[in-house]
């Protein structure tokens, strides 16, 4: 019987690799400028 | 470190530092929640008088797939992040990526709980020349490094009040953006008051984004935003931003607006913007001074937290009816969001991201514009008050003591410097019934997300 339903998603430990180019949106940029979060940023590294 | 709870149905369990997410059943919900307090005997044993029309195999079955789950590095993963908490910034710094252009300190609205002071900043009326406009772009591609998208935000007070100056300065943008190999994203924030055919012809061919001020039901919104003489600005501005909308032909724009103690029951401000006929939404808890009347209270606390869980069934309801919209702290993307470098190292505020006041003082963000101690310096002679950026460029998600043992800190970053400055008198501290709705909006940002993947 299957327990658990695992949902695919990025893994956090492998993005330390290739990570870190500064190329995403800063993050109060947009319709948020005051509740702060990176969530629902987007990754824009092109050498991934 | 993980975090489980249950939501709309589903039992969801979050690895926090592999950023894994598992829908579980009942048994194995409560054999994870137990799984590092007690030994696998003492787990079993107490899983089995709790749900004795189960089997012992199958409850040892459930137990053995979360171990595996485990040494798989997909639950229960070691926090080895706090050695790379600096590096990000170190990687970048002195490069700025983004500023947020004050374009116009001075308002044709006189919003009462505006956290700029109708656009003054607790200073002089004043917009922004084209000159010191012009020196502030240069200012960026100068200190942009290798970084291709430079993000220009026009704010204010209400940016529109300087709209030639605006187009003056994208037209000069455009020129300069090919000569230095880069690309300018420019966002408009606007009260919506100024918009005529003009500044939609240009804001839907310029802006890569716009946010529209409107806080959803008429009466909440003209209790707030309403002009000198006092009249609600509503009935004037919801015909400009339809027009704008419908002719921008699919790109980003975001209604935007702002909930306070007098509409916790937010939730009916979001329908009425989905009845005007927008998708793009977004509603923001109030900034505002400790003891303000319009300020969140405790009382308020489970009010909002029930427009959040509702909001998330809406969006649910209404993706499966094929009439999908977006709320920005709903955007989630969980195979392809930011890195755990981007995760660590908060907002950026005062090191790639200032603002400029429209005299070209340089300030960590806008939040801060006026705070005399934290002015960084000008796009003249670029930063020299290194004191006050050193402290914004070590504000990372490890540099909060009070973020250490929370679930959702690789989802925020820290949160915002300018709510802990306001909340805490500290740029380190943090803005705890911000935090607490944060946590909530996340935990429904991930349910309708699961809900979703589980459909593919």
């Amino acid at each position: 019987m299957e327990h658990i339903k695992t949902i695919k998603t990025g893994n956090l430990c492998e993005s330390a690799k290739n990570g870190g180019c500064g190329e995403c949106q800063t993050s109060c940029q947009s319709a948020c400028k005051t509740s702060c979060g990176i969530a629902n940023q987007q990754c824009e590294n092109n050498n991934k | 470190m993980v975090h489980q709870y249950k939501l709309n149905g589903y039992n969801i369990v979050l690895d926090i530092c592999s950023g894994g997410v598992h829908v579980v059943d009942d048994i194995t919900y409560d054999i994870i929640e137990a799984f590092e307090k007690q030994t696998r005997d003492e787990v079993i044993t107490s899983i089995s008088s709790k749900y004795n029309e189960v089997s012992i195999d199958e409850i040892e079955e459930c137990y053995t797939q979360v171990e595996s789950l485990k040494s798989s590095g997909a639950l229960f993963t070691p926090d080895t992040f706090e050695p790379m908490a600096d590096k990000l910034k170190a990687k970048t710094a002195g490069v700025i990526k983004a500023l947020c252009l004050h374009v116009a300190h001075t308002c044709n609205l006189n919003c009462s709980y505006c956290f700029a002071s109708q656009g003054k900043y607790h200073g002089e009326r004043a917009v922004m020349s084209l000159e010191v406009g012009k020196r502030a772009l240069d200012f960026l591609v100068e200190n942009s490094g290798s970084r291709h998208n430079l993000e220009v935000d026009f704010f204010g007070g209400e940016p529109l009040m300087n709209f030639q100056m605006i187009k003056d300065l994208v037209a000069y943008a455009r020129e300069i953006e090919k000569k230095h190999n880069k690309k300018f994203r420019f966002t408009l924030t606007t009260n919506g008051v100024l918009i005529d055919d003009d500044v939609i012809d240009f804001a839907n061919r310029e802006m890569s984004n716009v946010v529209l001020s409107l806080d959803g039901r008429k009466e909440i919104h003209d209790k707030y935003r309403v002009d000198y003489a006092g009249n609600g600005s509503w009935e004037r501005i919801v015909p400009k931003f339809q027009k704008l909308v419908d002719a921008r032909g699919g790109k980003n724009y975001y209604m935007r607006g702002t909930f306070t103690h007098s509409n916790p029951d937010f939730l009916e401000d979001i329908k009425v913007m989905l009845d005007l006929g927008f998708n793009e939404l977004s509603m923001e808890p109030v900034v505002c001074a400790k003891g303000d009347k319009e300020e969140l209270t405790e009382e308020d606390f489970p009010i909002v937290c029930k427009q959040y869980e509702d909001l998330a069934s809406l969006m649910l309801k209404k993706h499966s009816e094929g009439k999908d919209f977006t709320f920005y702290h709903y955007m989630i993307d969980l195979k392809g969001g930011p890195c755990i470098y981007k995760r660590i190292s908060g907002c950026g505020s005062g090191t790639e991201y200032m603002a400029v006041t429209p005299w070209g003082d340089l300030y960590p963000c806008h939040q801060f514009v006026g705070e005399e101690k934290y002015k960084l310096g000008d796009i003249y002679k670029g930063v020299t008050n290194k004191e006050a950026q050193c402290e914004f460029a070590s504000c990372n998600v490890y540099a909060r003591p009070d973020c250490k043992d929370c679930w959702a800190k690789l989802y925020c970053s820290g949160g915002c410097a300018a709510n802990a400055y306001h909340a805490t008198g500290s740029v380190r501290g943090v803005y705890e019934y911000g935090c607490r709705l944060f946590r909530k909006r996340m935990e429904c940002a991930i349910m309708v997300a699961v809900a979703k993947a589980l459909e593919e």
